[in-house]
């Protein structure tokens, strides 16, 4: 991009160097967004982590982060890692192969349904969402019946809604669709110019996908799929709803602490276990941010 | 000279005539209600209902229409005494009530709270009784001297009774709380909510474990005997709401017996039969939940009339039967026309506070057959500090049943 | 003879696919808008449930108050990450991996600990007008928007484009007006539609800070009509699709795009 075509510049000699002129303009880009977000989430978030500090008689301690290693805790988290990662992985790969199909191959009519579509079902939740499936797949539910009637006893079978894995059936009403929207933007851009040069040189479909289309696109993918997980992982309307504590879980848990009617003298730790939820984030992004770096030079 | 003289006859004229208005006045000075702390320094009930119609509003919060008919007390008082109520988040928590008292702007403070007792000793043990005013209600003497402070800052005002909810579907029929491990009920079986969240579930262990050879002192009884319907597959993690039910996800259910009239109702509009019975093998009672008047109420005047309603013992009108003739009846007389909250909580099918003193001097109607305790039963109340030993062992167990 | 065949296998084994994706979503849908249609008292079935909700002199007013909030929402969104998303992918700064964490984080903190920490932060003149929800629902949009945002963006010749609207003549704010969006237009619309149907549905976040929208008068209404509860509940998602839909088709394509690319 030639230098000279900034506006600060047309027509003057530069008031400022090359180097801050970069800087101002950064500065510029970026100041909404951080703005924003300083206001309205890390000011909240930074309340909470002064807090999760404290002990429950508001001293400094760093007794809640301990009790997070101790039992029950320590079983929510995992659950809580167990069940976001299988969520996430199990809504991944239908709803990459979902968004590829619908990108590649659908007309733009069809796109823009499934863009509305999606939309609303990556946004149920809670109450609506359970009671759906309790309608659908409970024990009378109307799918239920219909499988009994073809011979399949789910609930029979050992099958329930309110388990491990109901949770990650429903989970995936929203989880399916939220891997269409944020997935389709990059099949979007696996141009169908490099599929046709491939064949060209003499590539087979098998070797395209093999050496250009997968490489391409796992960046992407894998980024939809970290945010699938953070997704599952903080799912707190839809927990709530399904489930009554038997099944342990971070974000329940924090609510109940902070919002129950049992509890009421632990606040400061349900904040370090949100904190501690952000930590475990933050490691995740590390494989991604890994792959991401190694895979830079593939876009542009 | 002159001028002198004009100045000074203009200031004793001044000094007179602000004499004589400041003498002229009423001798009563203005009432402010907010520290007003019974029905004597508000200046009777005359007085307080006409500064409360002029207030005009009343902020409650998270009070369930059909929790203990908590919205027939908020219609009557609404249609009696012309004041608009807001109920702040109906599905809230006493959590919520103490942080928005604590924490939100003034606008949306609420008038009145209604917390259970854990979520009080939060607030009162941290030296926080200061959220609350005082206020000593007319039958302030009528409350057990357990269930109130000495200044007058909360005080209880009805409990209840943990029973069974049963669609009448089931066969055979539940009596007992002992009997829901019976194979007949296998995916049946639920509770209202985590009892590590909910009063009600967590009520629902203690009366498990009072059924399954434990008391209120040991709860563990109550957690092995839910373990064992859990393994037997009789107990199922669904939550028990209306909805739920309807959609058929479980038939049985431990709930408060004042919560019950108003899920039969609600469940008889959408088709379902529920039926409900006190257990006989554990009839456990909660500890009366709490009233408490806001320090930072914005209509303190409706605030004590809230207040002096929900205590009155009268047997008087309700909302329906209410005429237009009633309204145009003054202060006082209107209030002891009404039907007072006691009783409204009776019709709701909890025990009033106050139940005692209404035995006593026969104002207590009759509330709907079956939710109250049977005659003779030995009735079994875990105290608040029983129940912080309870909450620990539950919160330890209950996650990994 | 392969390339007819081609074409006709593909779109066989998308039209299966989307039977099989249809059932999944309609299934439980129509289980519960089933159960919104039931009328015990006159043993059929009917809308009894949804006029009975539709009647509320307070059901116009809030549908608003929640729609007025989304759209602002959105705007916001819009307003604060296409500089930066654009800058980001433009100069291909170091910066992209901070903003990517920091947009990460609104997802995985859970929204209940974030209510109350905006309890406790948020100065008392925010606390008192209600835009400052839509500030919110913006923070809890966030991820989704900049991911979908980012990707596209990326997906087209950004730098190209760019230089092509300012060598004809046009300004920053103007290249990117006119000759960058509208060639993300549908990664915008996908963006949008996002913000819109979580701003439609926060129910957590605007009671805990004392708000009412609609959604909260819903749980309001909700307390003793069971059916009438679920009927409202199955006509906030039909309502949110609709008006999605209705969107993504006013928003038309100009005919030269076809060629190069395909919206």
């Amino acid at each position: 991009m030639p230098k000279t075509s900034s506006s600060l510049s047309r027509g003057s000699a530069p008031l400022w160097s090359a180097a801050t002129r970069k800087a101002l303009v950064a500065l510029i880009a970026l100041a909404p967004l951080l703005i924003f977000i300083g206001i309205f989430f890390l000011a909240p978030i930074g309340a909470v982590v002064i807090d999760s500090f404290r002990n429950n008689d508001g001293d400094f301690s760093l007794v809640n982060f301990s009790d997070i290693f101790k039992e029950p805790i320590r079983t929510a988290m995992v659950t809580s890692l167990s069940l976001a990662s299988v969520s996430a992985l199990t809504a991944a790969i239908p709803g990459g192969i979902l968004a590829y199909l619908i990108e590649s191959r659908g007309s733009q009519k069809l796109r823009r349904i499934v863009a509305s579509i999606s939309g609303v079902l990556a946004n149920t939740g809670g109450v609506p969402l359970a009671f759906m499936f309790i309608a659908a797949m409970g024990a009378e539910g109307s799918a239920t019946g219909l499988l009994k009637l073809a011979g399949i006893d789910i609930y029979g079978s050992g099958f329930s809604l309110y388990s491990f894995w109901g949770l990650v059936v429903v989970y995936s009403y929203f989880q399916i669709p939220m891997m269409v929207i944020v997935f389709s933007p990059a099949v979007h851009g696996l141009r169908r110019e490099w599929a046709e040069a491939a064949m060209t040189l003499g590539a087979s479909k098998r070797q395209f996908w093999t050496r250009v289309g997968f490489p391409l696109l796992f960046p992407s993918f894998l980024s939809a799929t970290l945010l699938l997980f953070a997704s599952a992982f903080s799912a707190y309307a839809t927990a709530r709803a399904m489930t009554n504590g038997t099944i342990p879980l971070v974000p329940t848990m924090i609510g109940n602490l902070l919002d129950g009617n049992v509890i009421f003298d632990e606040v400061n730790l349900a904040k370090a276990l949100a904190v501690s939820m952000v930590v475990v984030t933050l490691v995740a992004m590390v494989p991604y941010l890994i792959i991401q770096r190694k895979s830079e030079r593939w876009q542009k | 000279m002159n001028f002198k003289r004009v100045i000074a006859v203009a200031a004793a004229s001044a000094f007179a005539l602000s004499v004589a208005v400041t003498a002229s006045a009423p001798s009563q000075a203005a009432v402010n209600f907010c520290k007003v702390t019974d029905l004597k320094s508000a200046g009777g009930m005359d007085a307080l209902v006409a500064a409360a119609k002029k207030e005009g509003k009343l902020n409650v919060i998270t009070l369930p229409r059909d929790w203990a008919n908590y919205g027939e007390a908020m219609d009557l008082f609404s249609k009696a005494f012309g004041i608009k109520i807001t109920d702040d988040n109906p599905d809230g928590s006493s959590a919520y009530e103490i942080q928005t008292i604590k924490t939100a702007p003034a606008a949306k403070q609420p008038d009145v709270v209604d917390i259970g007792v854990s979520a009080l000793n939060g607030v009162i043990g941290a030296g926080q009784a200061k959220l609350f005013a005082n206020y000593k209600v007319a039958n302030f003497a009528a409350i057990p001297s357990k269930w109130k402070s000495e200044t007058g800052n909360w005080y209880g005002d009805y409990n209840g009774i943990i029973g069974i909810s049963y669609d009448a579907s089931v066969a055979p029929a539940p009596t007992k709380i002992a009997d829901l491990a019976n194979p007949a009920y296998k995916g049946m079986v639920a509770l209202t909510g985590d009892p590590t969240a909910g009063q009600e579930p967590f009520m629902a262990v203690y009366a498990a474990s009072v059924a399954n050879g434990g008391s209120v002192t040991n709860i563990k009884p109550g957690l092995d005997f839910f373990k064992k319907m859990k393994d037997s597959g009789n107990f199922i993690a669904t939550k028990a709401t209306p909805e739920n039910y309807i959609a058929g996800a479980y038939k049985i259910a431990l709930t408060w017996n004042f919560n019950a009239p108003g899920m039969i109702a609600g469940a008889k509009a959408a088709g379902k039969n529920l039926k409900f019975v006190i257990p006989s093998d554990a009839v456990l009672a909660g500890t009366p939940y709490i009233q408490a008047i806001n320090a930072k109420a914005p209509h303190c005047a409706a605030a004590r009339l809230w207040e002096e309603f929900l205590y009155s013992e009268n047997k008087g009108k309700t909302s329906t039967q209410l005429t237009k003739a009633d309204l145009k009846v003054s202060g006082s007389k209107l209030f002891n026309l009404i039907r007072g909250g006691q009783n409204i909580f009776v019709s709701g099918g909890a025990t009033p506070i106050l139940q005692a003193d209404m035995v006593a001097k026969k104002t207590l109607i009759s509330g709907p057959t079956g939710f109250n305790v049977p005659s003779g039963a030995k009735v079994y109340q875990p105290t608040p500090d029983q129940q912080v030993d309870g909450k620990t062992v539950v919160s330890s167990v209950w996650p990994t049943l | 003879m392969a390339k007819v065949k081609f074409p006709r296998r593909s779109q066989l084994v998308l039209g299966l696919t989307l039977v099989v994706a249809s059932t999944y979503v309609v299934l439980p849908l129509a289980s519960a808008t089933e159960f919104s249609l039931r009328q015990p008292a006159k043993k059929n079935y009917g809308l009894d449930n949804f006029s009975w909700f539709m009647g509320d002199p307070d059901f116009v007013k809030y549908l608003l108050i929640s729609l007025g909030l989304a759209a602002y929402s959105a705007l916001i969104l819009l307003v604060v990450l296409v500089p930066t998303t654009v800058w980001l992918n433009l100069s291909g700064s170091r910066f992209r991996r901070m903003v990517e964490f920091l947009s990460l984080l609104p997802l995985v903190v859970p929204v209940v600990a974030l209510a109350i920490g905006a309890q406790t932060s948020l100065p008392e003149f925010a606390q008192t007008d209600e835009t400052v929800l839509a500030y919110m629902f913006a923070v809890l949009a966030l991820p989704y928007a900049y991911r979908t945002l980012d990707t596209g963006l990326r997906s087209i010749p950004l730098g190209t484009l760019i230089e092509a609207a300012r060598s004809l003549g046009a300004g920053w704010v103007r290249a990117i007006l006119r000759a960058v969006i509208p060639a993300i237009r549908g990664t915008v619309l996908n963006a949008l539609f996002m913000t819109l149907a979580l701003s439609l549905g926060e129910f957590t976040l605007t009671s805990l800070l004392h708000w009412d929208t609609f959604t909260t008068w819903v749980t309001t209404m909700s307390q003793s009509n069971i059916l009438g509860a679920i009927a409202l509940s199955m006509f906030s998602l039909y309502a949110v699709f609709a008006l999605l839909l209705a969107i993504g088709f006013a928003v038309r394509q100009p005919k030269f795009h076809e060629n190069s690319e395909e919206e």
